[in-house]
């Protein structure tokens, strides 16, 4: 148990373990994450195998990952432990009482004769060390008093509260990875849902994409309203950066997408011999409408709204979003097809379109309506309120560590012959020279005093 | 006046500085140098004043693509050298580190690199790009200095074995390597995890999700943890700290650099 224990309170380790899991982390940015065995193999041949076989492919999810991090966490709570104990010794029960020799191995040190009484020099000495915030305690033997005088000294506990904020972050991790939830919710407008573990349901109320005046999307807007035994509790606007929070369900705007079932299709008829014969219709598809003054019914087959002709020859759609839209349409003269086939919204010219008889028309699929749903990602995640307690304990620490040095003073007081020999050192445990100006402003003005 | 006039402006500013710090190096004239860090003081001024007329342009924070970013990246670093140098007197580390700058700009203003301000997709519109980026840079930019003294503490080391003897005492660059690390860690935290987890919890609803960028920005942050252990706990100062240095700054310029290019992720964007 106490090899172990030592085994462990080790900096050699935790250095050789940093590295260790430093050397992973790189090895997991250069091999891309996640991906499906097939496409290990297909880039990597055997080593596809191999990768994953070693967890390598999923490697900050991996067993021996995660034991790396688990060592490391121990490592840092040996270590931790170890020296606090004599930190906080000193903090709390100092030895005031010190030889000469040990002030005079300090690089901060002085030593001279003042012509007050003890006394006198000690009450000087304490009121200007007390005036620059320092906490004094004070011993007598003999003829000597001793005094010892700290300030910020809770800057020698920084590096722990450091080492607090990583372990509360590690356990943070390993609770959300154990118990995270998260789920995609689609909604169209008015779709209510619940989730597992949930006395309330959401309903999206209204959802809109707004957009720059170049196009690009600005923001989408889904409006949602909580539910609790069908009574609305609350409602939210959620937008990306800004999700809604209820009972410890975080609701995010995560993506959106279209409805492609229910929609209408905008059709512009032209004569290539009239310039002036323009005729705007709309439609549902499978729907067929008259050719206002031509006795001709058109209709939309098939709407696809990203375009694609696969390997095999066939029609389909790459995605779900509209980067290619497409609607086969055909026209009918009484119960005779005259021609069909497809028009592209962003290539007019485009358009394949087969006649059985001569015609004149042409066609621009000029827009659709679609509804479109919005993706409502809810998540449930117990270890994120441990990530911020951790992270506030790793700042406290860093700034407690790097900008609150503590500061000592130690003093050694002897009365001989009415005459006071002072004997004084100071210990910084970071920025020693502004010590240094501190400490001989200090005694500088003892040596002043009358 | 407009922002890339003035971006133009602060960059010659800087190409003066350099050139005044150069001729410091060869004649040891002090007032050289002195002109060299009044002209970097006066080219941070007008680069401020053009990064505030772009946010003003753009109507949001000046680090939203790879142009703005490096320009704000360059601003940091003087920043930083302006601080460093009032406070510790590292004259001869200009020129290397007005440098670093200049080749910072000079690829900010490469025709590459677009420049014109494009609205901002849903996931940055958030004050925490502000706190995100800013902080994040800044640490960065300390880490440069420390780079850069980490560097001349080597060469000024070898020198001092030879006998020979250099320009500022390789004790000193140490510990300037040292105290720009002791600003640069704390703001590389803050900015870079802190305040990146944060954002990434409520834009993405992850705080992490060792997604390229953040992965080496942990790696990044381990570097130096490794130094300050290193040096604080085993007592390494000098060569062997210098080294951790300079490859701790290395794993930050991939961070930067190397991840928006080589590898992709959810930092798409910049």
């Amino acid at each position: 148990m106490k090899s172990l224990w030592n085994f462990f309170n080790s900096v050699k380790l935790a250095i050789f373990l940093l590295i260790i899991i430093t050397l992973a982390s790189i090895l997991g940015t250069l091999i891309s994450q996640n991906r499906s065995l097939d496409e290990y193999v297909a880039r990597f041949g055997q080593w596809g195998n191999l990768f994953n076989r070693l967890q390598i492919t999923k490697l900050y999810q991996s067993s021996w990952f995660i034991a790396l991090l688990c060592l490391f966490a121990l490592n840092i709570i040996v270590c931790t432990l170890t020296r606090l104990a004599p930190k906080l010794r000193k903090a709390f029960h100092p030895k005031v009482e010190i030889e000469a020799k040990k002030i005079s191995v300090l690089k901060i040190k002085e030593k001279f004769k003042k012509n007050i009484g003890l006394d006198t020099a000690k009450k000087e000495l304490k009121k200007e060390l007390r005036s620059r915030h320092y906490r004094l305690k004070e011993v007598k033997k003999e003829s000597k008093t001793f005094l010892l005088a700290r300030k910020r000294i809770l800057g020698w506990f920084g590096s722990d509260v450091v080492h607090l904020g990583i372990l509360i972050i590690l356990a943070g991790g390993i609770i959300s990875g154990a118990g995270r939830f998260r789920k995609d919710l689609i909604l169209s407008e008015g779709d209510i849902r619940g989730l597992p573990k949930a006395d309330f349901k959401v309903r999206l109320d209204k959802f809109e994409t707004e957009y720059y005046p170049n196009g690009s999307v600005k923001d989408w807007k889904s409006t949602l309203t909580v539910l609790e035994k069908e009574e609305p509790i609350l409602s939210k606007v959620i937008e990306v950066n800004h999700p809604l929070s209820y009972k410890g369900f975080v609701f995010y705007q995560s993506s959106y997408g279209w409805n492609w079932t229910n929609l209408s299709v905008g059709i512009w008829v032209r004569k290539r011999k009239d310039p002036t014969f323009l005729r705007k219709t709309e439609m549902k598809v499978g729907e067929r409408v008259w050719l206002e003054g031509e006795n001709i019914q058109i209709s939309v087959l098939h709407f696809i709204p990203d375009f694609v002709i696969n390997d095999r020859n066939e029609v389909t759609s790459r995605s779900l979003q509209p980067n290619n839209p497409a609607a086969f349409i055909e026209g009918w003269q009484e119960d005779e097809k005259i021609f069909s086939g497809w028009i592209f919204s962003k290539f007019p010219d485009f358009a394949r379109i087969h006649s059985e008889k001569e015609t004149d028309l042409s066609f621009e699929l000029k827009n659709f309506k679609a509804g479109q749903f919005s993706v409502i990602q809810a998540a449930k995640d117990p270890g994120v309120n441990f990530i911020w307690a951790g992270c506030t304990f790793l700042m406290i620490g860093l700034a407690l560590a790097f900008y609150w040095p503590t500061r000592e003073i130690k003093v050694i007081l002897e009365e001989n012959q009415g005459k006071t020999e002072v004997i004084a050192g100071g210990i910084a445990s970071k920025s020693r020279e502004a010590l240094q100006s501190e400490f001989e402003k200090i005694m500088n003005s003892l040596r002043r005093s009358r | 006046m407009n922002e890339s006039l003035l971006f133009l402006a602060a960059f010659i500013f800087y190409i003066i500085s350099a050139f005044y710090y150069f001729s410091f190096l060869f004649s040891k004239r002090e007032n050289l140098a002195r002109i060299g860090y009044k002209f970097a003081f006066l080219g941070l001024i007008i680069h401020t004043v053009a990064l505030i007329l772009r946010t003003f342009e753009s109507g949001h924070a000046p680090f939203t693509n790879m142009y703005e970013s490096l320009s704000f990246l360059a601003w940091s670093s003087i920043l930083a050298y302006i601080i460093i140098e009032l406070k510790y007197k590292i004259k001869r580390a200009g020129l290397y580190f007005l440098l670093i700058v200049i080749a910072l700009m000079a690829l900010a203003s490469s025709p590459l690199m677009p420049k014109e301000a494009t609205p901002l997709v849903p996931a940055l519109q958030s004050y925490w790009l502000w706190l995100h980026v800013s902080v994040t840079l800044l640490g960065e930019a300390f880490f440069a200095i420390a780079f850069i003294t980490s560097i001349m503490y080597l060469v000024a080391d070898s020198k001092k074995n030879k006998g020979i003897k250099s320009g500022l005492p390789p004790e000193k660059l140490d510990s300037v390597s040292y105290r720009c690390i002791a600003v640069g860690f704390p703001l590389f935290t803050l900015g870079g995890l802190v305040f990146g987890m944060v954002w990434a919890y409520y834009a993405w609803g992850r705080f992490w999700s060792w997604d390229p960028k953040e992965t080496w920005s942990l790696i990044t942050w381990f570097f130096f943890a490794l130094y300050l252990h290193t040096r604080i706990v085993m007592g390494w100062k000098g060569r062997r700290s210098a080294y951790v240095a300079i490859i701790g700054f290395l794993a930050a310029l991939i961070t930067y650099f190397g991840v928006n290019y080589l590898l992709a992720g959810l930092h798409s964007y910049a």
